[in-house]
Formats: structure tokens, sequence, C-alpha cells
């Protein structure tokens, strides 16, 4: 009785900390998409193949996370589309736009200082422990 | 590709209207790339297995519509806080009014128990459609807000414009005092509500108060004199006072630590009605109902009765007034040692 009462705290803990990690995981993931979409848009691309280059990197996206990020970035003025025909097929092609272009600078600059300051702390901790 | 042609109608119905044919557009071209792709990949069209599991992978139509939707949610988090606040601001104060209402209006009506049964079932629903009201017109607010940024004023906001010098003292509990819990407080509101419909029963059924004894001052000579009633309604006064204060500390998020103060004027305040028949002119409690017929034979009882009674809120007073006097020292020995513990 008590083994699988422990065993069930066990099992509750551990889907409390994957669900903790997951909403954390997620939480860093959002803003770093959207760095990451801006960064491949400086050139020109529709929603499948600018998916593609993505995973190409290492970046797996949802279609139905990314093709609405594309609309809410351009919303937002950060990006320019048009339709064009290509294959055969109308598709809508996306591009920075001068205003992203301002904003992805200054996001990458937010983003290294961030970087530098984690690796920071980082090799601070990694020294005092030796 | 039927089956794509129906997702992407299942997806539509979900989409903002003025943007329907441009997403669904957009999303067809995306999809049957993908799908050109794949198959390419395969060397041959995919089977409907395949087809299933793509369309599968892509998301049910209603959660790939809601990833265009401009907003997600009723209240964003700009205003929730201040919604919150409101909120709970709104929802004491209209079941603070409920209960004013209900121990006013009870004992006037003839149907007693029943009128305080009704007031307690009326209440949680009136508090819903407060509560409905107020995230109605936060939600239709920050709509506004968002969508028409021009035509509102701009929000105060609690994040901004706010005094730091408005934030309360640090608490401050004694070390020997055990934090008092949520539940605790809750538990003291509901028989607090419980007494006071308890007492607004009684004019309708002193049964409930003098038992057996109810029968007999109403077959016998006597009857109970007019200031019965003030100290009756100071009593209810005194109740919903306790009840709302108590609200307001849940409210407020003070209910671990409730004032020492407060708590020492609240039994001061407890003193009014026992004060009020002492002083009653003769410490006349007990009536006859016929003194022109009764006095020569009860007169004696009459009198006996009300001296008892004189004595024992004298008693009362006096038990309540030392405890007053004890919690007061108590209270003003324990200030002065914090004061003195923090100059140290």
């Amino acid at each position: 009785m008590t083994r699988s009462a422990d065993t069930g705290n066990e099992r509750r803990r551990m889907t409390v900390a994957e669900s903790t990690f997951e909403n954390l995981r997620l939480e860093l993931r959002r803003g770093c998409l959207t760095l990451a979409v801006l960064a491949q848009l400086k050139q020109e691309h529709y929603g499948y193949t600018l998916r593609k280059e993505l995973a190409g990197h290492g970046l797996e996206i949802d279609e139905s996370t990314l093709y609405p990020l594309l609309r809410r970035l351009e919303t937002q003025g950060l990006l320019a589309s048009q339709w064009r025909e290509e294959d055969k097929r109308n598709k809508r092609f996306y591009r920075l736009s001068p205003d992203g272009e301002q904003i992805l600078a200054r996001l990458l600059d937010e983003w290294n200082t961030t970087n530098d300051s984690i690796s920071s702390i980082l090799d601070a901790l990694r020294q005092d422990t030796k | 590709m039927e089956l794509l042609d129906r997702y992407l109608q299942a997806v539509r119905k979900y989409l903002p209207l003025r943007r329907q044919d441009d997403i669904i557009a957009e999303l067809r071209a995306n999809m049957e790339s993908q799908i050109e792709d794949r198959e390419s990949e395969l060397g041959r069209p995919l089977t409907q297995g395949e087809f299933d599991d793509f369309l599968r992978k892509m998301g049910h139509p209603m959660v790939v519509a809601s990833r265009y939707q401009p907003q997600q949610y009723l209240i964003g988090p700009t205003l929730f806080p201040m919604y919150l606040y409101v909120l709970r601001i709104a929802l004491l104060w209209a079941f603070i009014i409920c209960m004013i209402v209900a121990a006013v209006v009870t004992p006037l009506t003839q149907q007693g128990g029943q009128a305080v049964f009704d007031a307690l079932f009326r209440t949680p629903g009136i508090l819903i459609q407060v509560a409905a009201w107020i995230t109605l017109v936060f939600a239709a607010f920050d709509f506004a807000r968002i969508h028409y940024p021009e035509t509102c004023p701009h929000i105060p906001g609690v994040t901004q414009n706010w005094n730091p010098s408005s934030l309360p003292p640090i608490d401050n509990p004694h070390a020997n005092c055990k934090p008092r819990s949520f539940t605790h407080t809750v538990v003291e509101i509901a028989f607090g509500v419980l007494f006071l419909g308890w007492l607004l029963i009684i004019p309708h059924h002193p049964f409930l108060l003098m038992g057996p004894g109810a029968a007999y001052l109403q077959a016998g000579p006597f009857l109970l004199a007019p200031a019965w009633w003030t100290f009756y309604w100071l009593l209810i006064a005194i109740n919903i006072m306790q009840i709302a204060w108590k609200c307001v500390e849940l409210a407020r998020g003070t209910w671990q630590w409730p004032s020492r103060m407060l708590q020492i004027i609240s039994k001061a305040v407890g003193l009014i009605p026992v004060a009020f028949l002492l002083t009653t002119p003769d410490h006349r409690y007990v009536l006859l109902k016929n003194p022109a017929t009764d006095q020569l034979r009860y007169g004696q009882t009459l009198q006996q009765v009300n001296q008892g009674l004189q004595f024992a809120f004298g008693v009362v007073c006096a038990i309540v007034v030392l405890q007053l006097a004890f919690d007061s020292a108590k209270w003003i020995l324990e200030a002065y040692r914090s004061r003195e513990t923090a100059a140290l």
C-alpha cells in the first residue's frame, strides 16, 4: 500500500517536473524562434521553404506555429509580403522590411548580450566548483 | 486532394472573416508544396494513411485557425491585475450589501425563516451576476484598448503611477502567534453568516433562543420590554460589522495577521448592547402584560426577575471590561517591547 502510494507520488512529481520543463522550454523557444525567423528572412522565402531552411539549421518549427507567426510579424510591420507565381502556383513571399531590419539588429544585440552574460555566469560557476 | 479541401474548409470556419481567403490561399500553397516535396521524395503519391498523418501533424482545424486570431484571451495581462482587484472589492461589497439588506428586510417580513433562507440562496446568484458584469466590462475595455488604442484613454495602470510610500508595513507577527489560515477565516465568515441568519429568525421563532420557555412567555403574564428590540438591532449591526471586517481582511489579503487594535475595538463595540441594557430606565427588562390585574400577584416576581437580569448584565459587562483591559495592556506591552527591540 505504502509502496504504491510512494510510486504514485513519484510519478506525480515527475509529471509536474516534466510539465514545468516543457513550459519553460516553450517560453525560452518562443523568443528565439522569432529571432531566427527574422534573421532567415533577410532572404525572401515563402512559408514552406522558410520552414525547410530553419529545419536545415536544426530549428524544427510546426507549420501551425510558423505561418501565423509570419502574419503577426507582418502586422507588426517587421515583414513585407507579396503574392507571386512560382512553379505554376501562387505563393506569398516574405522578406524583412526596413523596420524589421532595425529591430532585428537591436534584438541580435540583446541576444548577444544575454548570451555573453549567461556564459559569464556559467564560467564563474565552473571556476568556483574547481 | 479532396481531403485537403475538406481540411482547409474546416479551418476557414474558425478564421477571422476578413482574412479568410488570404490565409486559406497561403495555407493551401504551403501545404501543397509540402505534399509535392514529400511525394517527390517517395516517388509516388501519398497513401490515404500518410495523408491522414500529414493533416494530423498540421493540427486540428480549430487549433490551427486559433493561432491566426489576434487575441486569445478575454482580459490581457495589462488589465488582469486591476480586474482581479476590482472583482474582489465588488464581490466583497455585494456580499456585505446582500447581508445588510437581508438583515434589514427579514425581520420586517412575516415569513421569518423562509426569508432568511431565500436571502442566503439568493446571494450566490447575485455574486455571480456581479462577477459576470465586471468580467464583461473589462473584456470589452481590453478589446477596445487593443483594437482602437487611439480612442481609449491611457490607463494609469497598476504598474506605473504607484506610490511606494503607500506600501503596507512589514508584517510583524508575534513570535508565539501562529498565522490564521485562509480556511479558518472563511469558516469564521460562514459561521458568522449562519449566526446572523439564526439571529434574524429569532423574532419569528423565539423557540430557537428560549426553547420551551418561549411557550411559557407567550402563555404567561410577562412580556419583554421594548428595550430588547434596540438590543437586538445593535447585536445584528455588530454581527454585520464583524462579518464585513473579516471579508475586508480576506479581500486585502491580511487574514493571516488580523490587526490587534481592530480586535480590541471589536470587543469594545461588543460592550455597547450590554451597556445599553444596563442603562435602561428603571432596569425594566420584563413587563407585565396586564399590569392592572397582575401587579398584585406577579409584582414581586417581576421585580426579582428584573433585578436578576440586571445583576447578570452587570457581571457580563464586568467580565468583558476585564478582558478588554487585559487585551489592551498586553497589546501595549507588546508594542513597547517590539519598539525596544527595533531600537536595539
